[in-house]
Formats: C-alpha cells, sequence, structure tokens
C-alpha cells in the first residue's frame, strides 16, 4: 500500500522522470530515475516525505546494461519500505549530481562511491578521498570490472604527507589514534582542541580495508560470502551473516524454513547481548569504573560459552547459508540456554542497577555527546543513538526479518539524546533480547532447517536486507548475477554512519568526554572498513612481509556450487 | 649533641628503607583487594616487586623533549617522598620532627606534585601536556586543603613545630568542632592525594594515556612508580599521625603494631572507593575541591576561635 503511495507521489510529482518503477513486494520499492531528477527526487523523499537515508551504492553495470549504477537507498521506516532511488549513467561519463547538501548523511558515500566504482558526485561539499590509501593512483577505482582483483598497484606514499585541513585559529591538534588505548582497531581523529574544549575534528579511518566486497564478486561463491561477511566484524559478525544471506533469498524468492527463521533471530538476539554487555563494560572502563567492567564481563562469558556449545564458536557462529541455516538447537542445547538466559537475567538485573544509580557515572554521561533528533535526521544515525535521541526506529519491529514478526518486544526509547541515554537504551534492550529468545525456543517446531535449491540462482535480481545490528541497521544490498556469485554486494554497516555524527557530538566538549562519547556510538571500525582479519596460528610465530601477505592472498579459490547435488 | 645527630641519621636511614620496603606490598595488597572486588583472581601478592625489578633491570632510555629534566623529574620524585619520610613518624617519632615545621613538609609535598608537572614538560607531546596542565589545575585546589589541615593543627598547637602539629592535636584534646571538619575534609580528598581513582585524572590511561608519564620506560618509570607506592604510605602516615593518633604513645612493640594496622585499614578504604568509583572530569574535581577548600578555610576560622 505505502509503496504504491509513494510512487504515485513521485509519478505525479516527477513525470516522464520516472523510467521504470519495480514493487517487488509492498516492503520494497525500486524506482529508476532520470539522472538529472536524481537529486531532486531524493530531496523529496528525505524532506517532504520524511524518509530517512540508509545508503548510497555505485556499481559497475557496463558488462550488462553498458552503464554505471548508481542506487541511493531511503527507508520509510513507519511504513515498513525501503526504496532504492536508481539510476544509469552513461559508461563514458559516470557523473551525477551529488546529493550531499540535500541529505549531509549521504558524504561518505558519495565520496567511497568516487573512490571505488569512479562515480563523480559533481558539486559534493567534501571532495576528499575516504577509503582508498594516499599513494593510490588516480583513476584506478578497485570496484570497476576490469580491475582485477589482485591488482596491487605501487602504493608506495612514504615520500608524501597527508593533505589535512588547517585547525581553526587558537585552537592546538592533539591527534587522538590512530592506536589508543580505548580505540580497539585504527582510526585517526585529528582534534582542534582549545586548552581543554575540542573545537572541531577530522576523521580519518579506512585503515585497513580489505576489499571484502571485491572479493565476493570476483572470487567467491554465493555459500562462501556469508562465512567472509561474518568476518567483517569482530563483534556483530552475525549480523552481516544473516543480512546478506537475507538479502539474496529477498532477491530470488526464496523463503527458508520457519525453524531456520526462529534460530536466525536466536543467534541474532544472542550477539546482541554479548555485544551489549560488552559495551556496558567497556563504558564503565572509560569512564574510570573498572570493577563495573570487569563484571559486567564476568556476566558476559556464559553467553560466549553457550554460543560455542550451540555453534562450535564463542564469536562466529557459521550460521547461514542461502535458504537457512547450518546446524540446529537441539533440545539439550535449547534447555542450557534457557538456564543461560535465567542467570543472566538476575545478574544482568544488579548490574544494571549498580550502573543506573551511580552518581559518578551520571556526572560522566548526562548532557555528554549529544545527538539530538536533528541530528540524528540529517546525518542519517541509527540504533542505540537514534533510539536513546527519542528517535523510535527498530528494523527488528520496522523492517521485520527472520521471526521478529512473530515474537513481542519492546522498542526502547530515551529522550536525553546523550552518552546516559545510550546507556539506559542498551542496558534495557538485554532484557528484551533475553524475552526475545525465550519466545523463540519456546515456539521452535520440528522442521527443515534449510530450503533446498534446485537450480541456478536467477541473475540481475536486487535484493535489500535491513537487520538490526546491536549498533544499528546493518544495511546489505545485493545484485545477483552468474557464475554463482553476486554482481554487486554493498554492506553499510551501523557504524558507517554513526561515526558521521561523531564530529558534532564532540563539537565544543570537554577533551576528557571524547574517549566516552566516541565509545558511545560503540564504534566498530572493522565493519566500516570492512576488513577480514589474518589469521594468528598459535604456536608458530611467524611475522609475515607485504610481499608474502600479497602472494598468499592471490592464491586462487574457486566458489563451491550452491545447487543440491 | 653527636649522639642525636647520629640517631636521627640512623632513624631517617630506617624510615626511608622501610618505606621502600613496605610501598610495594601495600600496593600488591590494594592490587589483590581490588581484584577480589572486581571477581578475578589477582596478580601475586608480591607481583609489585617483581614489576619494580623488570623495569630496573630494564634498558635505560632516553626520550622526549627534554631527557635530562625527564630523568631529574623521576630522581626528584623519588628524593621528594624520601625526605618527606624523615619528617613523618612511623610508628615512632619522626627522626626530623623537631628539626623541620609544618611548612617544610607542606612544601616538600608539593614539590612532589612540581615533579609530575616536569616530567609532562619533559616529554613534550600533546598528551603529556594535557596530563600536565591538569595536574597543575588539581594541585591549585588540593594542596591548600592539605595546608590547611596541617594549619589547623598548628593553630590548635600554637606552634608550627611538626612534633607538636602532628599527634592530634587538630583535636586540641577534645573534639572541636574544626579538628572533626577538617578530619572530613581530608577524607574525602584523600584518593586526590594519593592519586588514586577517582582523582587519577593526570594520568587517566583511557583518556590521555597515562599523560607526563607516557614517555617513561624502564628504571625511570620504576622510581615514579616506586615514589607513587611510597606516596601512599607517606600520606597514610601522616593522615593517621594527624587525625588517628590514639594509641602511638604505647610502648614498642604494641604501637608500632597498632600504627601499621591503621595504616593497612586506610589503605583498605582507599581500595575499596576507587574500585567503586567512576574517574571524575577534571572540571568536576575542580569543582569539588573547591568545595572542600570553602569547608577547610571555614574550619580554619573556627579554629583560630578556640572551637
Amino acid at each position: 500500500m505505502a509503496a504504491r503511495e509513494k510512487l504515485g507521489f513521485l509519478r505525479q510529482r516527477f513525470g516522464s522522470a520516472i523510467v521504470r518503477a519495480d514493487l517487488t513486494s509492498d516492503r520494497r520499492l525500486y524506482v529508476f530515475v532520470e539522472p538529472r531528477s536524481v537529486k531532486e527526487v531524493c530531496r523529496a523523499l528525505f524532506r517532504e516525505l520524511d524518509a530517512r537515508y540508509v545508503i548510497t551504492i555505485g556499481a559497475d553495470d557496463r558488462p550488462w546494461s553498458g552503464c554505471f549504477m548508481v542506487a541511493h537507498n531511503f527507508a520509510f521506516d513507519r511504513d515498513r519500505l525501503l526504496v532504492s532511488v536508481m539510476c544509469l549513467l552513461p559508461a563514458d561519463s559516470p557523473r551525477i549530481e551529488s546529493i550531499s547538501d540535500v541529505v549531509p548523511a549521504a558524504n561518505w558515500a558519495e565520496r567511497e562511491m568516487r573512490d571505488l566504482v569512479g562515480i563523480e558526485a559533481v558539486g559534493h561539499p567534501y571532495p576528499k578521498r575516504l577509503v582508498l590509501p594516499d599513494g593510490w593512483p588516480d583513476g584506478l577505482h578497485p570496484l570497476r570490472k576490469d580491475v582485477e582483483w589482485d591488482e596491487a598497484p605501487d602504493c608506495d606514499d612514504s615520500g608524501t604527507g597527508y593533505d589535512f585541513d588547517d585547525p581553526p585559529e587558537g585552537c592546538t591538534v592533539v591527534p587522538f589514534g590512530p592506536f589508543h588505548p580505548t580505540l580497539d582497531e585504527p582510526a585517526h581523529f585529528r582534534l582542534y582542541v582549545e586548552g581543554e574544549i575540542v573545537r572541531g575534528c577530522e576523521y580519518r579511518g579506512f585503515m585497513v580495508h580489505r576489499g571484502i566486497e571485491k572479493l565476493a564478486e570476483s572470487v567467491l561463491g554465493y555459500n562462501d560470502i556469508p562465512i567472509m561477511a561474518e568476518r567483517i566484524c569482530g563483534i556483530c559478525g552475525c549480523v552481516h551473516n544473516v543480512a546478506y544471506a537475507q538479502s539474496v533469498e529477498e532477491a530470488v524468492a526464496l523463503r527458508p524454513p520457519p525453524r531456520a527463521e526462529y534460530i536466525r533471530t536466536i543467534m541474532l538476539e544472542l550477539e546482541r547481548l554479548h555485544s551489549h554487555l560488552l559495551w556496558v563494560g567497556l563504558a564503565c572502563h572509560i569512564v574510570g569504573f573498572d570493577t563495573l567492567f570487569m563484571q559486567a564481563f564476568r556476566v558476559r562469558e556464559p553467553v560466549m560459552w553457550i554460543a560455542e556449545k550451540i555453534s562450535g564458536n564463542r564469536k562466529t557462529y557459521g550460521l547461514c547459508v542461502i535458504g537457512g541455516v547450518r546446524w540446529d538447537i537441539t533440545p539439550e542445547l535449547s534447555d542450557e540456554l534457557k538456564t543461560v538466559l535465567d542467570k543472566l537475567e538476575s545478574e544482568w538485573h544488579s548490574v544494571a542497577r549498580a550502573v543506573k544509580n551511580d552518581r559518578n557515572i551520571q556526572r560522566r554521561t548526562r548532557g555528554v555527546g549529544v545527538a539530538d533528533a536533528k541530528v540524528v535526521k540529517e546525518m542519517g544515525l541509527i540504533g542505540p543513538v537514534a533510539r536513546a535521541a527519542g528517535v523510535d526506529i527498530d528494523c527488528r519491529r520496522d523492517h521485520p526479518y527472520a521471526a521478529y514478526d512473530r515474537v513481542g518486544f519492546r522498542v526502547i526509547t530515551a529522550q536525553s539524546a546523550d552518552v546516559w541515554g545510550r546507556l539506559v537504551v542498551r542496558t534495557d534492550e538485554v532484557f528484551e533480547s533475553i524475552g526475545i529468545i525465550r519466545q523463540c525456543l519456546a515456539r521452535l517446531e520440528p522442521g527443515p532447517i534449510q530450503t533446498p535449491i534446485k537450480e541456478d540462482l536467477p541473475a540481475g535480481r536486487f535484493g535489500l536486507s535491513s537487520v538490526e545490528a546491536p549498533r544499528g541497521e546493518s544495511h546489505h544490498f545485493v545484485i545477483t548475477g552468474e557464475n554463482n556469485r553476486p554482481r554487486r554486494w554493498r554492506v553499510r554497516a551501523p557504524t558507517y554512519q554513526n561515526l558521521q555524527g561523531v564530529p558534532s557530538m564532540i563539537r565544543d566538549a570537554q577533551l576528557a568526554d571524547m574517549t566516552i562519547a566516541l565509545g558511545s556510538i560503540d564504534p566498530c571500525f572493522s565493519c566500516t572498513d570492512r576488513i577480514e582479519a589474518v589469521d594468528v596460528r598459535y604456536g608458530s610465530v611467524k611475522v609475515w612481509t607485504p610481499r608474502e601477505l600479497r602472494e598468499m592472498a592471490k592464491r586462487p579459490q574457486s566458489g563451491r556450487d550452491i545447487k543440491d547435488s | 649533641m653527636v649522639m642525636s645527630w647520629f640517631w636521627a641519621t640512623i632513624g631517617c636511614i630506617f624510615n626511608a628503607a622501610l618505606v621502600l620496603v613496605l610501598a610495594p606490598l601495600f600496593e600488591g595488597i590494594l592490587r589483590k583487594v581490588t581484584a577480589r572486588v572486581q571477581s578475578r583472581k589477582g596478580p601475586p601478592l608480591l607481583q609489585s616487586y617483581y614489576d619494580l625489578f623488570k623495569l630496573l633491570g630494564k634498558e635505560d632510555i632516553e626520550s622526549g623533549e627534554a631527557p635530562w629534566a625527564q630523568r631529574f623529574a623521576a630522581w626528584l620524585s623519588m628524593g621528594v617522598v624520601l625526605a618527606a619520610v624523615c619528617f613523618v613518624p612511623m610508628g615512632f617519632r619522626a627522626p626530623l620532627g623537631g628539626a623541620g615545621d609544618a611548612l617544610v613538609l607542606i612544601y616538600l609535598l608539593m614539590l612532589g606534585g612540581l615533579c609530575t608537572l616536569m616530567a609532562g614538560l619533559a616529554a613534550g607531546s600533546a598528551y603529556s601536556l594535557l596530563g600536565m596542565s591538569r595536574e597543575m589545575m588539581l594541585m591549585i585546589t588540593l594542596e591548600p586543603l592539605f595546608a590547611v589541615a596541617m594549619i589547623v593543627g598548628a593553630v590548635h598547637a600554637n606552634s608550627l613545630r611538626l612534633d607538636a602539629v602532628l599527634g592530634g592535636a587538630v583535636y586540641e584534646g577534645r573534639f572541636g568542632v574544626s579538628g572533626l571538619l577538617m578530619l572530613a575534609v581530608s577524607m574525602a580528598s584523600f584518593q586526590a592525594l594519593v592519586q588514586r581513582v577517582p582523582f587519577d585524572i593526570p594520568e587517566a590511561e583511557t583518556e590521555i594515556m597515562e599523560g607526563p608519564l607516557s614517555e617513561y620506560s624502564g628504571p625511570k618509570l620504576a622510581l615514579f612508580k616506586w615514589a607513587r607506592m611510597a606516596k601512599l604510605v607517606v600520606y597514610a602516615a601522616l593522615f593517621v599521625a594527624l587525625f588517628v593518633p590514639w594509641g602511638s604513645g604505647l610502648p614498642f612493640p604494641v604501637g608500632w603494631v597498632l600504627f601499621w594496622c591503621k595504616m593497612l585499614v586506610l589503605v583498605l578504604v582507599v581500595t575499596l572507593v576507587a574500585a567503586t568509583h567512576a574517574r571524575y572530569r577534571v572540571d568536576q574535581a575542580v569543582r569539588y575541591f573547591g568545595g572542600m577548600l570553602v569547608i577547610a578555610v571555614f574550619a580554619l576560622i573556627l579554629a583560630t576561635y578556640g572551637y
């Protein structure tokens, strides 16, 4: 219903500029627009219809349509609708008007599109390089189809300095990162500090980009990708695993059996549990309250153990294949999980009480790192950051997937828009997650856990999936393709948007509040950078040279066939 | 006369050795208790000795803007503590108790803060300078508190002589209001005097990466750490001498054992407070001490009127 309404509005408003529209269901709308009208369509969606900006995707579609493709994705959370505004650009001049001045949240995505696919966002307000390293040659865009996946240009940038912005008058520069005790992964914030007050900052990240999307589009097969997608993030890997599988399933209209959907829901919530418990602990550590940090980790540990019992791993569950899940939850495991949840619930009550009643924690978090509803809208912030500002969005309810439409839960919100609000939201969401898992366990009925796939998946279809990660919406976009692998797979992790809100959170704040403000979005740089970690093998210590690593990465792999034999 | 000089020297050496030997043990107790509060097993009781031993055996690396200043700051911080030790009774009468007055002690302890400033300047990195400015802000508000506590004692004792000020003079025989007020103020700011959570602001690891100490390593770091552990003992001893003197006059070894029991209790209190509080922000801490200072000055006024 809502999809038709929006389409009607756009048709009436823009007439022939709307080239084509695909309504694949009442929850998905793909509108093809003339390139010159894209910006106005986005403005209408974002400003007039109050859509939420999700992500911008650039794709090299030349081998098939002879064009480049751009998609701006928006969400109507109240209407359970995801909209993709798409357009085709001529192969000889991949240029499109930037939407960043209308939709500020598109700033990074458009820069990334320029870096990786070579589609120029004309009139971008801050056209600095975002993803590619400083020494990467101009004009070589790794996500183009004519660039080999193991292309390794000479990136020597040792002789050139990075072109930083000038700090404002009267400010000194305090480098925060790339390595800092509270940053678990490399990211660089160049803070402009006046006394103890932060006046602004410049962000520089993507230091560990490993090109997972390129690998998926050129080397791996449909069912290999979930395993790698999971390794995008060290904490919320299962989210990427499920989101990828769901987007492919949606593209090819494949529905996993109910039991698989329940198992996916259970594992996603287990992951949220361990992630939130970890975050509360880290937040306490950042403000120097190590006792609660230790207690939170003690309470968290049984969740890791039960995850290991269920999936074989504490963290990387290896959950999904296209059309289902790879393993089952036995009745014994189900009973044990219930016991773990009971213990966790009572222990978390006491930790939550300790956290919420601590005056020092309140002093350090109230009014700190404020991102109000306006910032949330402009920068496309999501997850606990948005909910703490009173913006009532949660993909589990708004864009239901897996078994979330069959369980009841509250979406926790707060009004204070500060770190304290985020703390309260996360602390209380733990109880909701426990409730969701219990409901799923009660409804888990016997049945198959995979839908068999009899023939090749059709090519050229679009699939979108939004999964509520512990940090916010994780959005995956897939165009299915030939050779048992997608043509394009775009991952938008929640931190990608939330990080863009950090500069406004820390402006004019105390330097001492910087770490907790940054920490409050639960930043996940590996998600943002989309890396794959290098295995550390126990026992033998070996230092890899960059050359050896490159050789190792070039060893050919073949995608397994997805069809059942 | 010769004999008294002799005994004073022996006493000084004995006190200094005692503090140097016992300080890591107190730190060990502190770490162990903290671990138990946090549901951890914790390091062995003697871990702090091992740590110092390891650091002392490491290569002495010169780094930062001014290596000589860095070296000097480390030595000075240790020297200051050892000098202060001679003026503080450690279960016995202070060896130099009659030689200097309360002002010497106040200045000595303030010099300890200056070492941190010098360390920060010598390193010259953005984080160490930030730590330095925080240390300075804290010093300005914190040191007067301690000074006022001594002066209240001095006013009551009608003398600035250290042996008169210490030994419970703040209460002036009966429990005067000013003495009790100062007891409260000192207890509320004790964590800061010994640089523990929630007032470890100049070194906050998660904010400014140990601040002034960030350029220190090896033996110099060992000196700083050791001085910091000793500082806990010195301040605890001072606190006991100023506010909880009862029983110190008992004959050896009862008084001596009692003194160290009181010290132990104090260290446990410090540990528990540190384990159950989040760190203050520097402006919040300054405001907090500002409030304390108002109370302290009020107590001083009361003391001059004999309350």
